[in-house]
């Protein structure tokens, strides 16, 4: 069975399969989920915590999901279309989602770059 | 201990389950066992060849270089980060690079998101700031930067708040507590109700003119107008003199917080949404933003960096 992410606190736990993942943000203290059915989750971690279970708990499976500055994590997976002038980054599957997020020109070359790369 | 919050700046990206930055290596995710065989490998060979150089060379001139080695770095050209533009660093850091005082005059630009604000950080070097009333002319080419400083009032088109061109007093108003003040060349961004400075730069021929203030001592400093819109402003970071805007409609208050998070200790407002200037980059290039309107009202005052 494939793997799934498991977020635990004291009095709740949410427990998803990566490929369900779009991307999750920074808000402060806490991370936003966002789900490929459209759900957004609050999570009570930090961007950087979930990182670390994502690593932990998904091994070769991890390397789906990009760290982006400070504020993002995506799921490569859903990598659309990148604009570096406008800052722009629309995941999607083509086909029931599309969501737009903003990353700094910099790293968003650096993910074309990446992406480019991979298929060489 | 690494903090993975803080180990990651805004313009990198990582592969998470990786040390490494995103290579391509990293992102198809060599197995473990090939990566450990790899290390030892190179630590192998590293270990050889220092060896046999040593050997070549001679024990003490070995040393010699070695006890030097930090010191490589060209002078002319130096080669830090392979020249990545790495945007925001510790707040305590200059964000833009050391530029020797003998080189032409440019804006340095760097971009960067602060609580998903997208920001783009226009840095002057080797210039000088003025103010401007009325059209800016566009084909001078000692102009750096301009964009637009006070506002003008919707009923009589006269400037707002006190303002100081070239030592005249032009408006004396005092609706808006932000001020920045050029004073024999020294620049002071801050926010009071009556400021000595305005008097300073009038008798010496320097610049004075007020806009709402966005960030004071570090903190953050609410303004009544909640609507948002493209915000621009004229910030002192730890003495680094910069102009931020946002290419997203921003309330106020979120943009004031983003100049927080950058490391900003005074700001003030610049006109902002479609207002119209132009930087010019270290190649000469030049950049627009806003829309260019004519004609335009006669106080229409802007913000100019020249050239030193």
């Amino acid at each position: 069975m494939a793997k799934h992410l498991l977020i635990t606190t004291s009095n709740d736990l949410v427990r998803i399969a990566p490929d369900r993942i779009v991307y999750l943000s920074s808000d402060g203290n806490y991370s936003t989920l966002v789900q490929a059915d459209g759900e957004m989750r609050m999570l009570s971690y930090q961007l950087g915590q979930i990182e670390k279970l994502i690593a932990s708990q998904l091994g070769a499976e991890g390397k789906y999901f990009i760290r982006i500055g400070k504020s993002l994590i995506i799921n490569r997976s859903y990598i659309y279309y990148i604009n570096v002038p406008k800052q722009k980054l629309v995941l999607s599957d083509t086909a029931s989602f599309s969501l737009t997020v903003t990353a700094s020109r910099e790293a968003l070359k650096q993910l074309k770059e990446l992406l480019e790369k991979e298929i060489q | 201990m690494t903090h993975p919050e803080t180990d990651i700046q805004d313009d990198e990206i990582r592969v998470i389950g990786h040390e490494d930055r995103a290579t391509p290596e990293a992102a198809f995710g060599l197995r473990p066992s090939r990566r450990v065989w790899g290390w030892v490998a190179a630590i192998v060979a590293a270990v050889a060849a220092a060896l046999l150089g040593w050997a070549m060379w001679g024990g003490v001139r070995a040393v010699d270089e070695a006890a030097h080695e930090g010191e490589e770095i060209g002078y002319f050209e130096p080669e830090a980060g392979g020249g990545a533009v790495d945007t925001v660093r510790r707040a305590c850091e200059p964000l833009g690079r050391e530029v020797d005082s003998l080189a032409a005059g440019f804006i340095e630009v760097r971009d960067t998101t602060v609580n998903d604000i997208p920001l783009r950080i226009c840095i002057p070097h080797n210039a000088e700031l003025t103010l401007h009333v009325g059209p800016v002319d566009r084909r001078d080419p000692g102009i750096l930067y301009a964009a637009q400083a006070a506002d003008i009032r919707r009923d009589n088109r006269k400037i707002v708040g006190a303002f100081v061109l070239r030592g005249e007093p032009l408006a004396w108003g005092l609706s808006k507590k932000g001020y920045c003040a050029v004073v024999d060349g020294r620049i002071t961004i801050g926010v009071a109700d009556n400021s000595p400075l305005f008097e300073q730069a009038t008798e010496r021929g320097g610049y004075f003119f007020r806009q709402y203030p966005l960030v004071s001592d570090g903190r953050l400093v609410e303004n009544e107008p909640k609507n948002k819109s493209i915000r621009r402003a004229l910030c002192d970071r730890q003495g680094e003199i910069m102009m931020v805007d946002c290419s997203t409609p921003e309330s106020f208050h979120d943009f004031a917080q983003a100049l927080v998070d950058l490391g900003v200790v005074n700001a003030i407002y610049l006109v902002g949404s479609t207002s119209y200037g132009w930087w010019v980059g270290e190649e000469g290039e030049r950049q627009e933003f806003g829309v260019e309107r004519s004609p335009i009202p006669k106080n229409t005052s802007y913000i100019v960096w020249r050239r030193r």
